[in-house]
């Protein structure tokens, strides 16, 4: 184990360097823990829960920064693994009871983070070849591993704290020659080290060492800068090719992000399509309604009752739980007008009733913030045409900050939630 | 050994290093203390919302992954560094991790991307989802690196060189 622990020694493994990645790593977690806390309780709020409704982009902006942040994750996570792979090969394996239990939060730990960042990456991607839900276990791991992170933080606090900021450089005498480049790095040429006192050096094992030992080390400050460059890059090229999904301007860096800007019909990428949610009759039938409902008062519109009554046109982005977004033009009737018109209080949470047969979004609830918000539109036609069956005929609901799920498509019915 | 600079032995943890103040025992134990309620929550919400019968899968996955990247992951890296620096020991240290880094930075994307053109040739749920050539971008995403990696090495190689042409100063 000592063997292999020095074999591993590189320049990188020090506990500067696991520092100064291990904090940029907590800051992606943390990022990823706060955006996706916010998207759960949009979707599944408290009782007492109030959001804000501006600015309009606001999930737009928290989605988009959790999925970049955990596309960021697998640079930081591989660099912050490979900064401290040594450590595995500590010895003796277990010192204490502690540091059994320690060791093994640090396997629940890097097991969960990469399983976590894994089944997110293939969410968007839309495939699911795990055999368990996505959302219900990408929600319990992220407790699970911030719970690590922070059990981890205490248990490595002091050592943390002593490599926070970078020890003084040492004066030219103090440095390594090496480090300072005043020696060139020298190969050790295979004859030199093969007697190097290695225990083993015949049989197979012996000479992979002895190959291994007798490889050129890389000049220390080369092996660190490079290091830290290539994680740089690393971050820059999986966040700068795919973030052009929801952020405009990176859109012709789209290289890799699972949707593309535009794409989609009426310009604006699908989620649900109407075959999948199988309301393609339904929303098409010619007696389609839309009934408001607050109390035991019911009111039902026709579609051409719906655009006859005062329309709106407003640019608000539908921004998907899986990242993507994609800013539209939409006109319809406020909200607040038609629920107003079967007497709703300003304090009345609506329910969205949509004519999907099932599928966890087929009914919704909305707070009275965005109900009021005169941004909140059903919604009749999207970027100048009729609405595309696709994107929700008849009528559907767009409202400022929330996520797509929640913008129901082929609404059927709108109720007041305990009136 | 020929590794072992002085930057590696910058400290183990030492837990009993003596300047432990007790404001650190106190912020560690709150962290930990935190960092249990975390684990025991998110172990409460994993019973609690996924079904029993699931259960073993996720144990598998966390497993798994642990298995992944300690057993096939590490060792293929620590194999590349070694192969990489073996086959260019005569050229600077500067050329060598630009190399090292292009291929670090392929795999990772390949890593990433690769999942998607599975998911892509098994066909999405609509037209609108992985609508990109991603295998196509991902080819060229690799000829990029290496035309970067190979202008970034001859620039790194003649500056070595001119560097070493020059009558030195420091070195005796």
């Amino acid at each position: 184990m000592f063997e292999a622990r020095a074999q591993l020694a590189s320049p990188v493994r020090n506990p500067r360097m696991a520092t100064v990645v291990g904090r940029l790593l907590a800051l992606a977690f943390l990022i990823c823990f706060g955006t996706g806390l916010y998207s759960h309780f949009l979707q599944e709020p408290l009782p007492w829960m109030r959001f804000p409704t501006r600015p309009a982009g606001l999930y737009q902006f928290t989605q988009g920064t959790h999925i970049l942040a955990g596309i960021a994750c697998f640079p930081l996570l591989f660099a912050k693994l490979y900064v401290v792979f040594p450590q595995l090969f500590q010895y003796p394996p277990v010192k204490s009871f502690a540091n059994f239990l320690e060791r093994a939060s640090i396997a629940l730990f890097v097991g969960a983070s990469l399983v976590e960042i894994t089944i997110g990456l293939l969410n968007t991607y839309q495939w699911y070849p795990f055999p368990f839900p996505f959302r219900q276990v990408h929600f319990a791991l992220s407790f699970v591993i911030i719970g690590s992170l922070l059990v981890h933080i205490g248990v490595k606090l002091p050592l943390i704290a002593r490599h926070w900021r970078a020890a003084p450089a040492p004066a030219p005498e103090e440095r390594h020659p090496v480090d300072t480049r005043s020696v060139p790095v020298i190969a050790a040429t295979p004859t030199e080290t093969s007697s190097d006192g290695l225990p083993r050096t015949g049989g197979i094992t012996g000479r992979v060492l002895s190959y291994i030992d007798a490889t050129p080390a890389l000049p220390a400050r080369t092996s660190r800068r490079g290091f830290l460059a290539t994680v740089a890059l690393g971050v820059t090229a999986v966040v700068g090719l795919t973030a052009g999904q929801t952020v405009a301007p990176l859109d012709g860096l789209n290289v890799f992000g699972p949707r593309k800007k535009g794409v989609g019909q009426q310009g604006v990428p699908v989620n649900r399509t109407s075959a999948q949610a199988k309301v393609g009759t339904a929303a098409l039938a010619t007696d389609w309604v839309l009934t408001v409902a607050h109390g035991s008062t019911e009111r039902s519109f026709s579609r051409a009752e719906l655009a006859a009554l005062p329309q709106t046109a407003v640019d608000l982005p539908i921004a998907c739980v899986e990242g993507w977004s994609q800013m539209a033009s939409w006109r319809g009737v406020r909200l607040r007008d038609l629920v107003d018109q079967v007497g709703a209080s300003p304090e009345s949470d609506f329910r969205m009733i949509s004519l999907e047969q099932r599928g966890g979004f087929k009914q919704t609830e909305m707070g009275r913030e965005y109900v009021r918000d005169p941004l909140t539109l059903v919604a009749l036609e999207l970027n100048g045409e009729i609405l595309d069956l696709e994107h929700g005929y008849p009528a559907r609901l767009i409202a400022p900050g929330r996520p797509g799920v929640l913008q129901t498509k082929w609404l059927s019915r709108i109720e007041a939630i305990d009136a | 050994m020929t590794t072992t600079t002085p930057a590696t032995s910058g400290g183990e943890p030492t837990a009993s290093t003596p300047a432990v103040s007790q404001r650190m025992r106190i912020v560690r134990g709150v962290f930990i203390a935190l960092g249990l309620l975390g684990l025991a929550w998110g172990g409460f919400v994993l019973f609690d919302t996924v079904a029993l019968g699931r259960l073993p899968g996720v144990v598998l996955w966390i497993g798994g992954a642990i298995v992944l990247h300690d057993a096939v992951l590490s060792p293929v890296v620590f194999g590349l560094g070694v192969l990489t620096r073996r086959a260019g020991h005569r050229l600077a240290g500067t050329v060598i991790v630009t190399v090292q880094a292009a291929i670090v930075l392929g795999s990772l994307m390949t890593l990433l991307v690769l999942p998607e053109i599975v998911a892509q040739r098994l066909g999405p749920k609509n037209p609108t989802v992985l609508p990109l050539d991603y295998a196509a971008n991902l080819g060229l995403f690799w000829l990029v690196l290496l035309l970067l990696s190979l202008a970034v090495s001859v620039w790194f190689y003649a500056r070595t060189r001119r560097a070493n042409q020059r009558p030195s100063r420091r070195q005796s």
